[in-house]
């Protein structure tokens, strides 16, 4: 179950994730089928002095059906959902984004899993932030489910603020970081 | 890291031995109203060929560190010519010393032969024109900064009755391989090594209380989980896979168990664990977070960090639940608490112009703020409460400070690239 694709919002496309000084991806890769996703990362503008991961000891695993499953997933853009300061209650445009994923999720990806992954800004302490970060993550998951969406189609992960996906230290860069994304995983 | 350090405890002056024994401190170094005590610090004198003005200088600079920040003494590295029979033999001249207003000394002499060290340190009352203390200690060359904080450690036993922390080393995350990973340094920041070598994000080391095994929380399989590794060793262990995160693990006084806040049943709360992560026992039952746990020096008590009210605030529950009550009362956004070695304190994180480090007593009450420049966050003890080791971003990127428990003597002490957060201290080494 690690081995997550990270279909992302291509509509968006890599362009705007690059534009967007998208984070360092370090973690997720790990595990994952180590061509598709060395192309990506090289794309990312990831700090430089960042080693090449050595290969773990790398389970492996059939990754076509994934990739079929993220191809299809390409078409689909899941809305990135935003969160006030210290907060993981949905505001109304983050439902509307979340009824909208769902809506795609229901529909046109019918049989894709999905990881919401929790972030937050760089305020407050690191420590708190991986635990705020659940709770968004979890936040956004439980409104899925309420929409139609099957709760065993659904993962979290909290990256606290250890992936902020606007480098800054203001309230514009804030306002981005505190999120939470989706990533196909199936 | 195998350190032949033998000592021999050779407390020449028997009278002096009386006097120890007949009080529990030689001076009473922390009486208000106290000068400090002015210490000359001499560069341990070479006997035998190989002559190494650094190394000696190295000793005696690292000493001056120690000591002064144990805030005890104004301790200061003197040049003197060297005693010509050598220390065993020679008489020292007090005098000079006490002109120049000294109340102590410490002089030394080595033996370099190719790589094998040996040093011999003397303490010395300029005052009543005595030894006081006098240590030796056998290894090698790259021993040379552990043997200056060992007798460190000895002067503060013989002087305020209580060993320093200086033998004591720090465990960070540091970012200067490109991610973060722990790695390791000696108090004052030389000899830093890389530990962990995940490639994955790696977060809040807490340390075994014998020294030997560090926990940590590391993203390497995808999910906030966490492992344990000897220090010697490479082999990481998974302790606590749950799902949700499983984070700020700390490791009880005794060692048998890990507090830590796991959200596998939704919302963060606080476990202890076994220190094989079986049998956990749930602390906290609410619908908010609760983390970042600090044991109390004997185990009975831990410090915690919970928004139940809204701000995160520190709370102190019994460490089998319970007896659930809030220590601070300000206006909320504390984090990190750590417990004093003595019981009495408990130092966290205030968000106020950033982040500050505060301290209070354990009822909540004294609450006193010890930094200000920069943001500071992370306060850690030393094992004889008289330091605290924290993370400021003051001029540049994050750094490893340390601090007197007071707030006086901050100086950065890592010299890692990167972002260098979460200290922690070891025990001292011996």
């Amino acid at each position: 179950m690690r081995k997550e694709f990270k279909g992302m919002v291509v509509c968006l496309g890599l362009v705007a994730l690059m534009a967007a000084g998208c984070a360092k991806d370090e973690v997720v890769k790990k595990d994952e089928p180590v061509v598709e996703q060395q192309t990506v990362k090289q794309a990312e503008p990831v700090k430089q002095a960042e080693p090449v991961k050595q290969a773990e000891p790398v389970k492996e695993e059939p990754k076509q059906q994934e990739a079929t499953a993220a191809k299809a997933s390409e078409a689909v853009a899941l809305e990135t959902v935003y969160f006030d300061f210290d907060k993981s209650d949905l505001r109304q445009d983050a439902r509307d984004a979340l009824s909208k994923n769902a809506e795609a999720l229901l529909k046109q990806v019918a049989d894709a899993k999905i990881k919401l992954e929790g972030h937050c800004d760089e305020r407050g302490s690191d420590e708190y932030n991986m635990a705020l970060g659940d709770r968004r993550a979890k936040s956004a998951a439980n409104y899925l489910t309420t929409l139609g969406v099957k709760a065993d189609r659904i993962s979290t992960v909290s990256y606290g603020e250890e992936k902020p996906a606007v480098q800054g230290h203001d309230e514009a860069a804030w306002s981005k970081n505190r999120r939470a994304e989706f990533v196909i995983v199936k | 890291m195998k350190l032949i350090l033998r000592m021999t405890l050779c407390l020449a002056l028997v009278g002096s031995l009386a006097t120890l024994a007949g009080s529990a401190t030689y001076i009473e170094v922390t009486a208000p109203g106290n000068r400090l005590l002015k210490l000359a610090i001499v560069p341990p004198q070479p006997l035998g060929a190989t002559v190494q003005p650094d190394l000696a200088n190295e000793m005696a600079e690292a000493q001056v560190f120690d000591l002064t920040m144990s805030g005890l003494f104004t301790a200061e590295r003197r040049d003197a010519a060297p005693l010509s029979q050598g220390l065993g033999l020679s008489m020292v001249d007090y005098v000079p010393w006490l002109t120049a207003g000294y109340d102590l000394l410490i002089r030394g002499e080595y033996v370099l032969r190719g790589d094998e060290l040996t040093v011999e340190f003397r303490l010395f009352d300029v005052l009543n024109k005595k030894s006081l203390l006098v240590k030796r200690y056998l290894g090698h060359r790259a021993d040379l900064r552990q043997f200056a904080h060992a007798f460190s450690d000895e002067v503060l036993a013989s002087l305020a009755g209580e060993k320093g922390p200086f033998t004591s080393r720090i465990v960070f995350v540091s970012s200067q391989s490109g991610n973060k990973e722990i790695f390791l340094m000696d108090w004052d920041g030389h000899n830093p090594q890389q530990i962990t070598r995940s490639g994955a994000i790696t977060l809040s080391p807490d340390i075994s209380p014998d020294g030997r095994e560090i926990i940590f929380t590391s993203y390497k399989r995808g999910n906030p989980d966490l492992y344990k590794r000897a220090l010697s060793s490479t082999v990481e262990v998974p302790v606590s896979t749950r799902p949700g995160v499983n984070i700020t693990g700390a490791w009880s006084p005794d060692g048998s168990k890990i507090a830590l806040a796991l959200s596998k049943d939704g919302n963060t709360e606080l476990y202890t664990v076994n220190r094989d992560g079986s049998a956990p026992n749930r602390l906290t039952v609410t619908h908010a977070a609760n983390l970042s746990p600090a044991w109390s020096p004997d185990g009975t008590r831990i410090a915690f960090v919970s928004d139940r009210l809204g701000k995160p605030h520190i709370f102190v529950i019994d460490a089998n639940g319970g007896n659930l009550r809030r220590l601070t009362t300000n206006n909320g956004n504390n984090f990190n608490p750590a417990w004093s070695p003595k019981g009495d304190k408990i130092a966290y994180t205030h968000m106020v112009d950033g982040f500050q480090i505060f301290v209070c007593n354990i009822d909540g009450n004294g609450e006193t703020q010890l930094t200000s420049e920069g943001s500071n966050e992370r306060p850690r003890w030393s094992s004889d409460g008289r330091l605290l080791a924290f993370s400021s971003k003051r001029n540049g990127a994050e750094a490893i400070y340390v601090m007197r428990a007071d707030g006086s003597g901050q100086t950065k002490v890592s010299r890692t690239a990167g972002k260098n957060i979460h200290p922690v201290w070891t025990p001292r080494r011996q």
